[in-house]
């Protein structure tokens, strides 16, 4: 039996057609990946380098203009719960509460009432039990997202998908944040694709970093970061990992 | 400075007020805030609350005691009027007195708040009777008394209710079909590109044109008259609705499709779990606005073709010179369209409370 990846992306290119000119902008092209379980992987890159169009074309929010994308070894035909995204914006809906958010995707697939253990469970996970009846509204930016987060993870995603799920958040937010995202991932053993500008953040959480260029986006190189679980930001290893990925970016 | 002293049930037992002001409750806060006023302001606080009872027995005085320079028929009207929110008042007062022994002073302070404003009533009412009934300076005949009108509305009272009804029956189909009719129309352009292009220029064209404009035309072109009146109380709702929900719904931040997409959200659930609740405020909004125009629309058809309902009652009687009358149908117009904003306003508040950051 041949052996199919979690996810794979088959010569997968993006154009789209501008507005105002009569260009086309190549956001992504040709880009072949193959992604396994259990993996860790971030996108870094300079902006425009087509690290978010990729991961919403992973996410099947847009369809590729060239190539294929396979999920378990279907094509990605449109949007599913079974790879769940999270914006740099927690996009949140403000008219429901903390625990209606948590509870969207049941509510849409008319299973909330076998799940409502589910939820709580989630609430309790993520520590905002005391806040479940708040709107969105009266959160903080990091619980916010965290229960962006919560709303994703609840349909237990085969593949999770960070479009700099960290970028609004303050310093110290942001360090907790990265290691909640770590324990989650380790205790689910799902495949996470992140897209980062932080290099550092990147070397901290990932056990591959997918390093892009702009015009046309592409795939620049592919680091392995074997750095095991307790991980140092100041370590010379970290350090040496950080080095080459910034002087690959130019930098 | 301690808070705990008092045996008030519903706070918190003794010993937050030792620690600073943390763990306070907003209550005990507030009432720390009050501490500073002297026994004089005290005193001048306890007086004011009574002061709208003081006002009422002036204007009671003022009523009995002052000869009336016209006939006035049963008097006892206006004295059982100015009775009855003086008795509610007194009854609110002894509760919040009551309270206020028990430790809860917020009944009182609102009482306090409350007082200016219903003593100035009253003694409104005083002057007006005095303008009125007792000198005839206020532009007698055309402005009557508070008993007269209240002798007038009751001895009419069969006609104003049918009226008040026949106003509220158009009121209410006009309104409704215009909303429906606003929000289907909304809706849809708000989320139809296609659509949009063809609904703009005809909410372009006709909104903005008084829907009054329509009266003599719609007389002549439908069937009967309140069918007429229907069909223009629902244009005149119809086109802020449309305006409001479009802008609400075409405004959406298409994140929030992607992220609902994304949970598993179909297209129609995209619409009406995600888009709809999005426009919540702005369709409500135009619905305050519709509101108000219906309101418009329907007494000036009243007034102008339709021979019913109170718009009606109001000229005809006035054209009988009998002001009474007509004072009394205005004055259940005005409580009519009150109640009807303090209606919406309270469905405002309850499908908007992610708004205003009100929790459980």
């Amino acid at each position: 039996m041949p052996h199919t990846p979690v996810l794979k992306l088959d010569h997968v290119s993006k154009s789209f057609a501008r507005v105002d000119t009569n260009d086309i902008t190549h956001a992504v092209s040709d880009i072949s990946l193959e992604l396994e379980k259990g993996e860790f992987v971030c996108l870094v890159g300079t902006s425009g380098c087509g690290k978010s169009t990729l991961l919403r074309l992973i996410a099947g929010l847009i369809q590729p203009t060239m190539g294929q994308i396979m999920a378990n070894g279907k094509p990605v035909e449109g949007p599913s719960p079974q790879r769940g995204m999270v914006f740099q914006q927690p996009t949140l809906f403000p008219w429901l509460t903390v625990e209606q958010n948590i509870a969207f995707s049941f509510r849409m697939a008319g299973t909330l009432k076998q799940n409502r253990a589910k939820v709580d469970r989630m609430l309790e996970t993520i520590g905002l039990e005391p806040f479940r009846r708040d709107y969105p509204g009266q959160l903080s930016g990091g619980m916010a997202q965290r229960v962006a987060l919560a709303r994703t993870l609840i349909c237990e995603p085969e593949i999770l998908l960070l479009d700099e799920p960290l970028g609004a958040l303050d310093a110290f937010t942001r360090m907790n944040m990265q290691d909640e995202i770590r324990s989650i991932w380790h205790s689910s053993g799902q495949l996470v694709i992140m897209v980062t500008h932080d290099v550092d953040e990147a070397v901290y959480m990932s056990t591959r970093v997918v390093i892009m260029e702009a015009h046309p986006g592409r795939i620049k190189a592919q680091i392995p970061i074997d750095l095991g679980e307790e991980r140092h930001r100041s370590s010379p290893a970290f350090v040496e990992y950080r080095n080459r990925i910034l002087g690959l970016l130019n930098y | 400075m301690s808070v705990s002293g008092s045996s008030a049930p519903s706070r918190p037992a003794a010993g937050s007020s030792e620690t600073g002001t943390a763990g306070m409750t907003r209550y005990e806060l507030l009432e720390l805030e009050q501490e500073n006023k002297t026994p004089a302001r005290r005193a001048l606080d306890a007086f004011l609350t009574i002061c709208p009872l003081l006002a009422c027995g002036v204007a009671l005085l003022e009523y009995y005691l002052v000869p009336d320079k016209f006939a006035n028929p049963n008097p006892e009207r206006y004295t059982i009027l100015l009775l009855i929110p003086a008795a509610i008042y007194a009854i609110l007062l002894a509760v919040s007195a009551v309270r206020y022994r028990a430790g809860d002073k917020q009944r009182y302070w609102k009482m306090l708040h409350r007082a200016p404003l219903w003593t100035a009533i009253y003694l409104v009412l005083a002057v007006f009777d005095y303008a009125t009934l007792k000198t005839g300076a206020l532009l007698y005949p055309f402005i009557p008394w508070v008993n007269d009108i209240l002798n007038g509305a009751i001895s009419d009272l069969p006609n104003l209710a049918l009226s008040t009804l026949y106003s509220l029956r158009l009121l209410t189909l006009g309104y409704f079909a215009g909303v429906a009719a606003g929000l289907l129309t909304g809706i849809t352009a708000g989320y139809s590109s296609r659509i949009r292009y063809w609904i703009t220029p005809i909410v372009k064209i006709l909104g903005p044109i008084p829907p009054v404009i329509w009266i003599p035309l719609v007389m002549i072109i439908l069937p009967s008259l309140f069918t007429g009146s229907v069909f223009i109380i629902a244009l005149g709702s119809w086109f802020p609705v449309t305006i409001a929900t479009l802008t609400g719904i075409s405004s959406i931040d298409p994140a929030y499709f992607d992220a609902a997409r994304l949970l598993g959200a179909t297209e129609r659930q995209l619409i009406f779990r995600v888009a709809i609740p999005h426009a919540m405020p702005n369709i409500l909004q135009g619905m305050t606005q519709g509101m108000s125009t219906a309101c418009i629309t329907l007494l000036t058809a009243e007034m102008t073709g339709v021979k019913a309902g109170l718009g009606w009652y109001v000229t005809w009687f006035k054209n009988w010179a009998s002001y009474n009358r007509m004072f009394a149908a205005i004055i259940v117009l005005c409580i009519i369209f009150n109640a009807v904003s303090k209606a919406l306003d309270l469905i405002k508040k309850r499908a908007l409370r992610w708004q205003n950051g009100g929790g459980s």
